[in-house]
């Protein structure tokens, strides 16, 4: 496909069944499996949310609780514990929290570690080059007055306390490799295998996975859901909707000597290019952390880039790394030192791209459903409205013996959740025509509160854009260990211990044109792919996967690959990320 | 309290370079509380004159137990009526297997605390205090005793051999009775771990090759340089060398593989990104041969060759070779 315009992505789709290879279509007996009331796949923000909601609302229903039998409500999470693998900014609006726990104050939250101070100022720049800046009105989804800086790696910990005190079953360790589905209606999951050789050959340790048969499933897998992408295909809940775009972020929080005393976020175009060639779209947050618990100080500082660029040689990684020097920062990371590093791919597409959240047996909360508004960069309110609306229906439901879960996408709809991402329908896509031509539609949107344009605009996927090699890695720096840092080094302060003999969980063609080889070697923040000293130049080249430094952020799907479910208890080890 | 007891593993008729290791530290670190350290042996393999020679190691006195070797609940009955009848105020090991199920299981059994994966230990205020790495070796945790009894189990080969003094300690014979759970298990056969001919913990000179050496059949320059080293040296290998399938992962060292300390580390195409470098980092001297300036490794390596290993590699062979002739 047109050569000369470019590698897609796309025309190299790995080898990947996703109905027949993660949807099982038969349960094992009674005596093989175990039964719960309802099963919730993801134990971050949305799941949590979900789980907690639950147990308060059986705690006053004995009658319905004793039909959910011995386990009624079971979370299973693939990191080592909850928020192991969660990542987020993240400047939270406070409502949705308070109300999922009105026994914990603001002030409860900071002492329990997961909050970090209320936004009293904020500050948002251009950037014109590496050198100056030009601070500008914070247009209104940047403004974040009276929200709090969370950490969601650590919310879900306490979430996690939380739930299991209530009586929730916390499978840690434990990846969902199958949804089961008999007569078009879920009736559980089954989880991964563990102990299996890079073969697939059962070692010492093997560990068979189980069948989990609920009256009630709940996908909250958080971006790019193992069995989220299987069930939206088997139940055709993307139907009518755009398709999912992803954009992916990279996180690292700093211990600082000053405090910094507001939240800042620049919006370009330095580091990226404003090529419109280059398609690169992003931006920078840095948010400060006060730890009541030690008294340190510490910022959030990320970068966050659109996934639908077009040069392979885009890294976020990198372009935090080259963030890192400019003034604006150095000011504030001066005399610092770094104490963790992490990233996560994350739904872009909005409102449009939102799949049906519901099926027989089955709904979808939080990122899984593509509830984040990345115009405003907030989703962990969202997340947590849905899994207790998705909580409320459930539990209705359950009360009068249904597995009709409709009511919950009724009532996103018009929660303050549906509301929110409505109004920003549109104020996305126009930057997929690149930053000078989409921006003035962008500021339409945003100024008329989503009216115009009117309509719907368009999508392309993401892995349909052609790729071609630029020169963003040029202007990358040579890590100095003390700022910027390379990804190697990174990878080991995520805490990633993945078993070197595990199977290989990630999907990609292994003989590739050299532009998709240096689009994965460059997006993946992790090193996972690498590109032998002595490839050829041109033409096709035989990548390596260095799967087992995977931190499981899922960009690859956005360009071409494929990431499957992994051994449960493998990947990062995020604390306050 | 002051007393430090050690468990000194043996097998064939040698100590395991472990247990000579928590041996010598033990020494050092009663000398330094006040005390003594004393060795104890369990297994009816130990010859007196063989258990003397823990005194070379610092060992003021050896207990000899009777008794299966190899197994750990005896070993727990062994040290926890030592412990009860003489009062020592912490128990060390030299880490492995062995070490950390004795060592958690002698806590278990008297309600000590425990400090396992150790790194390093050191005297406060006459107390021991343990170092151990946490959060994936991006933190040191220091770890403090409240009880009677502190149990401190190092991280294989945490701890440093003293040069041997000759010295020979006296041996008491003990007789201890077993639990009856303990007598259940019998040793059929003991051998290495992973089942593999390669040992590299053991080795003094390690040649460790990486990707840098671009292709299998450049791997055979490592083997090739460490026979010219002579007894002694063994190769090793990175992880990326491993996943190729170039060598097997019993050589593996790093984050995921082993942790060795030889007195000379030769790496060869080796980047030393800090996966690596958690595994060789204790070792006493690295020579590292690498094409890229930029390497990691060129940090923290003794001496740093820049240059291309499939010529200085042969040439440093032969020169080997030509020495030893000469």
């Amino acid at each position: 496909m047109g050569a000369g315009r470019g590698v897609v992505p796309s025309d190299y789709p790995p080898a990947v069944d996703s109905r027949a290879e993660f949807i099982r279509r038969e349960i094992d007996g009674p005596d093989d499996r175990i039964d719960v009331g309802v099963a919730i796949v993801g134990g971050g923000t949305a799941g949590l949310a979900c789980a907690n909601r639950l147990l308060g609302l059986l705690a006053d229903d004995p009658e319905t609780m004793e039909r959910l039998g011995e386990v009624p409500v079971a979370v299973i999470e693939k990191a080592k514990v909850c928020g192991g693998h969660s990542l987020s900014g993240a400047v939270m609006r406070p409502g949705p929290l308070l109300e999922l726990f009105p026994d914990v104050s603001r002030e409860q939250w900071r002492k329990e570690g997961f909050a970090f101070g209320e936004v009293t100022k904020e500050a948002v720049y251009l950037l014109p080059n590496r050198r100056s800046r030009l601070r500008i009105p914070p247009p209104p989804p940047f403004r974040n007055h009276g929200a709090e800086v969370v950490s969601v790696a650590a919310l879900a910990r306490f979430a996690q306390k939380r739930a299991e005190d209530a009586g929730a079953y916390v499978l840690t360790e434990t990846a969902a490799s199958q949804l089961i589905v008999e007569d078009g209606r879920v009736l559980g999951l089954r989880s991964g295998d563990k102990g299996r050789g890079r073969d697939g050959e059962p070692l010492a340790s093997f560990e068979p996975g189980t069948d989990i048969r609920a009256q009630a499933t709940v996908l909250a897998e958080g971006s790019w859901g193992h069995l989220t992408g299987a069930a939206i295909r088997e139940f055709d809940l993307g139907g009518d909707r755009e398709p999912q775009v992803w954009e992916l972020g990279v996180k690292e929080v700093w211990k600082v000597p000053r405090p910094l005393d507001r939240v800042i976020h620049t919006i370009g175009p330095w580091p990226l290019s404003l090529r419109p060639r280059y398609g690169q779209i992003g931006g920078s947050w840095i948010y400060p952390m006060r730890d009541e618990r030690t008294g340190e100080d510490l910022v959030s500082i990320g970068f966050v880039i659109d996934l639908d660029y077009a040069d392979a040689t885009t890294s976020a990684h990198d372009l935090l790394q080259l963030f890192k020097t400019h003034p604006l920062v150095q000011g504030i990371l001066a005399g610092g030192e770094r104490v963790s590093w992490g990233a996560k791919a994350l739904p872009g597409g909005g409102w449009f791209s939102m799949p049906k959240l519901t099926m027989p047996g089955a709904a979808i909360i939080g990122d899984a459903g593509g509830m984040v508004d990345t115009v405003s960069l907030k989703g962990v309110h969202h997340a947590i409205n849905s899994g207790r609306l998705a909580a409320d229906a459930i539990y209705a439901a359950l009360a009068h013996s249904s597995d009709n879960f409709d009511a919950y996408e009724q009532t996103l709809e018009q929660s303050a959740t549906g509301r929110e991402l409505y109004r920003v329908r549109n104020a996305r896509q126009p930057f997929q025509k690149g930053f000078i031509a989409g921006a003035p539609l962008v500021n339409l949107a945003i100024a008329t509160a989503g009216r115009l344009p009117a309509g719907r605009l368009a999508w392309h996927r993401n892995q349909d854009k052609p790729m071609f090699i630029g020169r963003t890695a040029r202007r990358y720096p040579k890590p100095d260990g003390r700022y910027t840092f390379d990804k190697l080094s990174s990878v080991y302060i995520s805490g990633n211990q993945t078993r070197d003999n595990a199977p290989n969980h990630i999907r990609v063609r292994q003989h590739v044109p050299r532009e998709l080889a240096e689009t994965w070697r460059s997006m993946c923040p992790a090193g996972v792919y690498e590109i032998p000293p002595d490839a050829p130049q041109h033409g096709d080249i035989d990548i390596i996967v260095n799967y087992t430094n995977c931190i499981q952020c899922g960009a690859i799907t956005a360009k071409g690959g494929r990431l499957t479910t992994p051994e449960g208890g493998n990947g990062p080890h995020y604390q306050n990320l | 309290m002051a007393d430090i007891l050690v468990y000194a593993l043996h097998y064939d008729g040698a100590f395991n370079k472990n247990s000579l290791g928590a041996v010598s530290e033990g020494s050092r670190l009663a000398a330094a509380l006040g005390g003594q350290a004393h060795a104890v042996v369990v297994g009816d393999g130990a010859s007196v004159e063989l258990c003397a020679t823990l005194g070379g190691y610092g060992a003021a006195r050896v207990y000899r137990v009777a008794g299966p070797e190899g197994l750990a609940q005896p070993v727990v009955d062994a040290m926890a009526q030592l412990v009860g009848e003489r009062g020592f105020g912490y128990a060390l090991f030299g880490g492995g297997l062995l070490g950390f199920e004795i060592g958690a299981g002698l806590a278990a059994r008297l309600g000590a605390g425990v400090a396992m994966e150790v790194t390093s230990v050191s005297v406060a205020d006459g107390r021991l205090v343990a170092e151990r790495p946490v959060l994936g070796d991006s933190a040191i945790s220091q770890i403090e005793f409240r009880g009677d009894l502190g149990i401190v189990i190092g991280r294989l080969n945490a701890f440093e051999i003293s040069p041997p003094s000759g010295e020979a300690a006296p041996v008491e014979d003990v007789a201890v009775e077993f639990s009856a759970f303990s007598t259940r298990a019998r040793m059929l056969s003991r051998g290495e771990q992973r089942g593999e001919d390669v040992d590299i913990e053991g080795a003094d000179i390690l040649v460790a090759g990486g990707r840098g050496l671009g292709k299998a059949e450049s791997f055979e320059l490592c083997t090739e340089l460490a026979r010219a080293l002579g007894p002694g040296s063994a190769v090793a290998a990175t992880r990326a060398v491993v996943d190729a399938g170039w060598y097997p992962y019993a050589g593996q060292i790093g984050q995921t593989g082993k942790t060795v300390a030889p007195k000379l580390y030769f790496a060869a195409g080796i980047s030393g990104a800090i996966q690596h470098k958690v595994g060789m980092a204790g070792s006493e001297n690295i020579v590292a041969v690498n094409k890229d300036a930029n390497a990691p490794i060129f940090e923290f390596a003794d001496l740093g060759i820049v240059g291309d290993l499939n010529k200085i590699l042969p040439k440093l062979t032969a020169a080997l070779l030509a020495r030893r002739e000469g």
